[in-house]
């Protein structure tokens, strides 16, 4: 789990510095609201304590009478709150990582998860506030989802939320965990080579990880980035022109959302076919199945040197 | 090689070009490309020949600061061409005057 977050990090990190240096205009409305939601993931242990604080004011009143249940509660320490905050922020940033430019219901996803994370936390500040005893924690998660089973109040949204979450985890272990691993993307190691050339050292491993043909994605780099360039004997590809490699990743980021991720369910798990001049995307989880734009070179100005040109052709 | 290059090839290029002369997808291009040094170039391919490319380039010049010129294509009709990255700046200004919705613009590029 540490492990996972500590892969994301920098990822989430480099996405949110991107936002901000290139210009995409898909790529920015769409993150935007990710990007928001990553910034809380991220920071939010530093950013809530204002929100914890209103927010701890609202749940004392509602729960006078459920202070009992608070006090069982208290006992979880910040560490363990933080594990299994975790738990859910490298859930968020599998998903962010895959599918950057998520449509409505996804940002939906989104949302209700950073709102149970905030949850937790209120609770976590709840119990730092009445200060701790030492007790066994193991509990928290169960008293979480029922807390008001024992009152005749209502229950809150997110609560519901919570309970609902929890249900799906436990009766799908496998659905959270399976994806997680898939989910890793290794950044793209990219070199300056001299001052013409980039060399992207990493790029058939990728191709390899994201289970494409190279051809395939030497092919998109190369007409979204407007240059040329080829695989060398070592495997890498030589890109003509300075490139960072944050530049690589946003163009690798939005190769993955179009020709590697389901645009139903947005499972990794898919397979790129060729069917009669067209590319289809067939998903291995859900089954859907869509074309997928052909990669076009449009229109290429000239920037050679026109003396160059003509001595070649004449 | 030879099935690689044709993937380049909008295999409906022909067809929209029977409806609609200049719009190849209904979309506008717009990409970047890198010249020597750290100069670049944006390009516009895609806006609808209705409109007069060569007033609009003239006010983008002025408005961004940057030269600019019309190239006639073969294949892509009259594509803008503008120096130095003015792609945020083609985005807004192609909104702003109304030549174009944000969803019909597609950024290329880094
Ligand atoms: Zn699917």
């Amino acid at each position: 789990m540490a492990e996972d977050e500590a892969m994301f990090d920098p990822t989430l990190k480099k996405k949110k510095k991107k936002k901000k240096t290139t210009f995409d205009i898909e790529a920015a409305l769409a993150e935007g609201s990710i990007s928001e939601v990553g910034n809380g993931d991220v920071e939010g242990k530093d950013d809530d304590p204002k929100q914890k604080d209103e927010e701890a004011d609202e749940v004392d009143l509602d729960l006078d009478f459920t202070k009992k249940k608070k006090k069982k509660k208290k006992p979880f320490s910040t560490e363990e709150l933080d594990a299994a905050l975790n738990d859910i922020n490298t859930e968020n940033a599998n998903e962010t990582v895959n599918m950057e430019d998520g449509d409505d219901n996804f940002d939906m996803d989104m949302l209700d998860f950073s709102k149970m994370k905030k949850k937790k936390k209120k609770k976590d500040l709840d119990d730092i506030m009445a200060e701790g005893d030492e007790k066994e924690d193991k509990e928290n998660v169960e008293v979480n989802t029922n807390e008001w089973s024992g009152s005749d109040r209502d229950y809150t949204y997110d609560e519901l939320l919570n309970r609902a979450f929890e249900i799906m985890r436990d009766k799908n272990p496998d659905m959270a965990a399976g994806k997680k691993q898939k989910f890793v993307m290794r950044p793209p190691q990219v070199v300056r080579i001299g001052t013409k050339k980039t060399s992207f050292a990493n790029f058939t491993e990728i191709c390899r990880m994201l289970h494409r043909q190279p051809k395939h994605l030497l092919d998109f780099l190369l007409a979204e980035l407007g240059t040329s360039g080829s695989v060398d004997g070592n495997s890498q590809l030589i890109i003509k022109g300075r490139f960072q490699q944050k530049q690589i990743e946003n163009v690798l980021r939005r190769y993955i959302k179009e020709y590697v991720t389901c645009h139903t369910c947005r499972s990794p798990d898919t397979i790129l076919q060729k069917d009669t001049r067209l590319f289809f995307l067939q998903c291995e989880t859900c089954g859907s199945r869509c074309s997928v734009a052909s990669i076009k070179l449009g229109f290429q100005a000239v920037t050679a040197k026109r003396a160059a040109i003509r001595a070649k052709t004449a | 090689m030879s099935i690689q290059n044709l993937n380049t090839f909008d295999p409906f290029a022909d067809a929209s070009k029977g409806a609609d002369d200049d719009v190849q997808d209904g979309l506008v291009h717009i990409r970047i490309q890198q010249r020597n040094g750290r100069k670049t170039l944006t390009t516009v391919q895609g806006l609808s020949s209705e409109y007069d490319l060569k007033k609009i380039v003239r006010a983008c010049k002025k408005e961004f600061a940057c030269n600019g010129t019309v190239i006639e294509h073969p294949e892509y009709g009259e594509v803008l061409q503008l120096q130095g990255d003015q792609r945020e700046n083609i985005c807004q200004w192609l909104t702003k005057a109304g030549l174009a919705k944000p969803d019909q613009l597609k950024v290329h590029g880094f």
